[in-house]
């Protein structure tokens, strides 16, 4: 019987672990934790005598609050012995701004890393990562394994340099004796209603988005139930390092822009980047990447054959459009 | 305002932001959610519109289709279950039974080609979706007659020792290579695809540069060649798949007239990958190729300068522009050589020596320059 906390579950995927969790007999106490205030999806699981659900709003990035957190009596007395990280992701996410050069996503992976190790009880850690991490080569779809080489060069895309920090916090702990880390990176997650997250060129509100003509890279997908599958697997395993994991599914951009209602529109990749440039000395790097980043130009799948050996994990969810009782098409995912 | 608010990016009074606007209604109950798909890659449309302007339709009919699709009218199913293939009765090449040819390109091949096609359709993935490194059977069943009809009509390519190509499992196909534009590679693969039994789609591992081209990195990953990084090859090869391999890489296309068919510089990589797989390598000739636009000079200082990997000048190139570069309809004689059997004598650790890589390259290089000058 594993007793968890889950980090940021007040967002999309966090929410989507906590209620998985919650249903799995293996798991005894759950402590959840969010920026926000518990989202009523939680209210059903407060019931009970004695409880074996607990909320609590904290700021993620600060020390003092982290401390104060992990020394409580409630943390105690809820006998915590695992922790799922699930850095942010959701549109609040987006307008992070940087402390220094350690943006807050980073600033949190840290403070959590720093307190699982320090405290007694916890022996594992399960890192919701990002697949977004690794430097890809030209073409239209590269076949990437844990091994294949992280995006350490020095002008990553400004999205995307949090999670490769995270990523790096996280790696170097694979090896610690005391605490096990199974560090999960994940392509794009997309769930029912046309939700996605992760994917720098897609994340964020709804609404058209330019890619560069002629480039129509292939995305690994996985919908959001798998993704939670996939951290319930991690927590019973005994398996420590990176997975990759992936969904049934690879799909081009375009045809993923159209499903999730971010319509991709291709402009010559010249204008693209003359504007890109143009903008990004008026207002700064991002818009540059956001308008001709290495992900509207060249794709990858995700090789998970370790996932599958490691963790006994394998998609069960379908992504597709179905239509909807109103006669429209959305994205859904079903089980296979 | 909070300062944590502020840090989250959040307006006093917000409350909980929804992520996107509040979702439609749920998929209608009783049906299966995924009946209805109207959605597709914009390659495979435009191969459909393609095909539909060779047929000889209106545009305004075309256009009232796609309409009609976009309204959810026609739609097609979505495909991920594929369907249950008994493998133990699977027919024999003869045995296939043949539909009436369905449109235009179908009609530009012969019963045999289509018999393949047939064929080849169980180990491709199923339509409308994609394998791991891009590639759709749709793009695949659309280009083929093309590259059939360059085949047997244009580049009259004859073919011999076919034998050595192992009908199934992993192996490393090494060729030489030449010709400005990579039609050697495309023409060894239709030639292997129609001289192997069952028929094998071999996947040619292309130059990164490629990746970089707008719409061909798109075309090329959808008709199976693949871009050659370490990831992509191991992937390939532990799938089982045939792997077309090109050692001499850029400088094998831009070498001039003055040194065709003499074999450049290797790279390595395919025989430590072939080492570690433990994969024959099978050496093979391609004639023809560096006659198909022989190149009297490359402006290199221009190649830099354009970003390109060469600036030739051929006989018809830059004279008649674009059209300069497309190839001469020169006869391509193909002749594959006997498997080199690297994993009876290493193990997959050999991979990690250097100089016996080193040493091995050089050795299935002299093996393709020894059928090279035997042939022409």
């Amino acid at each position: 019987m594993r007793n968890v906390l889950v980090t940021h579950s007040d967002e999309p995927l966090g929410r989507r672990v906590v209620k998985l969790l919650w249903h799995d007999e293996r798991i005894g106490n759950i402590f959840a934790l969010g920026a926000d205030a518990a989202p009523r999806a939680f209210d059903t699981f407060r019931a009970g005598d004695p409880p074996r659900f607990a909320y609590a709003r904290i700021d993620l990035a600060r020390h003092r609050p982290m401390s104060d957190f992990f020394h409580s009596s409630q943390f105690r007395e809820l006998e915590i012995d695992t922790v799922i990280h699930v850095p942010q992701h959701g549109v609040a996410s987006e307008g992070l701004p940087l402390a220094g050069n350690v943006s807050s996503r980073a600033g949190e992976a840290r403070l959590v890393l720093e307190h699982a190790l320090a405290t007694r009880s916890i022996r594992s850690l399960v890192v919701v990562g990002s697949a977004f991490v690794y430097r890809l080569a030209p073409g239209n779809a590269n076949h990437l394994s844990e091994s294949s080489e992280l995006d350490l060069g020095p002008d990553p895309a400004p999205g995307l340099r949090p999670w490769i920090d995270c990523d790096m916090l996280f790696h170097g702990e694979i090896g610690n004796p005391r605490l096990r880390v199974a560090l999960l990176r994940l392509p794009t997650v997309v769930a029912s209603g046309g939700y996605v997250y992760l994917h720098p060129g897609l994340a964020g509100r709804a609404g058209p988005r330019l890619r560069p003509l002629g480039f129509d890279p292939l995305c690994a997908v996985i919908s959001d139930k798998d993704a939670a599958r996939a951290v319930q697997a991690a927590i019973h395993s005994d398996a420590a390092g990176a997975f990759n994991l992936s969904g049934r599914e690879a799909i081009p951009l375009s045809v993923l822009g159209r499903w999730t209602r971010r319509p991709c529109l291709p402009v010559p990749g010249l204008l693209l980047r003359a504007a890109g440039a143009g903008l990004g000395r008026l207002l700064g790097n991002p818009l540059r990447d956001l308008l001709d980043g290495p992900h509207l130009r060249y794709g990858f799948t995700l090789d998970t054959s370790r996932a599958e050996r490691e963790l006994g994990f394998q998609p069960q969810y379908r992504i597709g459009l179905a239509r909807t009782g109103d006669g429209g098409l959305r994205l859904e995912t079903a089980r296979a | 305002m909070s300062k944590f608010d502020e840090r989250i990016g959040r307006a006093p009074g917000d409350g909980k932001k929804p992520d996107i606007e509040p979702p439609s209604p749920g998929p209608a109950l009783g049906s299966d959610p995924f009946e209805a798909l109207n959605d597709g890659d914009p390659l495979e449309e435009w191969l459909d519109a393609a095909e539909r302007l060779l047929k000889g339709k209106t545009a305004s009919g075309a256009s009232q289709e796609s309409a009609a699709a976009g309204a959810g009218a026609a739609v097609r199913e979505f495909p991920h279950t594929p369907p249950v293939v008994d493998l133990d009765e699977e027919p024999a090449l003869s045995e296939i039974e043949l539909p009436p040819p369905a449109g235009v390109l179908e009609r530009m091949l012969d019963a045999n080609a289509r018999r393949r096609l047939e064929a080849l359709a169980e180990d491709l993935p199923a339509e409308g979706s994609y394998d791991h490194f891009g590639l759709s059977a749709k793009a695949v069943r659309s280009a083929f007659p093309l590259l059939y009809t360059l085949y047997r009509l244009y580049f009259r390519v004859r073919s011999e020792g076919h034998q050595h190509i192992p009908s199934d499992g992993a192996a490393v196909l090494v060729a030489n290579h030449g010709g400005l534009l990579p039609f050697d590679g495309a023409m060894a693969a239709v030639d292997i695809f129609l001289h192997t039994d069952p028929p094998r789609l071999a996947r040619a591992i292309v130059d990164l540069w490629a990746g970089t081209l707008p719409f061909v990195n798109v075309f090329f990953a959808r008709v199976g060649q693949v871009i050659g990084t370490h990831e992509n090859f191991t992937a390939l090869l532990g799938e089982g798949n045939l792997v077309l391999t090109f050692p001499e890489g850029i400088d094998g296309i831009r070498k001039p007239i003055n040194q065709r068919y003499q074999l450049q510089h290797f790279h390595v990589g395919f025989v430590e990958h072939a080492l570690r797989a433990q994969a024959p390598i099978v050496p093979f000739a391609i004639l023809g190729s560096d006659d198909q636009a022989p190149i009297l000079y490359d402006v290199k200082p221009l190649a830099r300068w354009l970003g390109l990997p060469v600036a030739p000048i051929t006989p018809t190139f830059p004279w008649f522009g674009p059209l300069g570069l497309l190839p001469y309809p020169v006869n391509y004689r193909i002749v594959y050589g006997e498997p080199i059997q690297l994993h009876e004598r290493f193990e997959p650790d050999a991979a990690e020596d250097a100089r016996l890589v080193h040493e091995l390259s050089a050795q299935v290089r002299r093996t393709v320059q020894r059928l090279v000058d035997r042939s022409r």
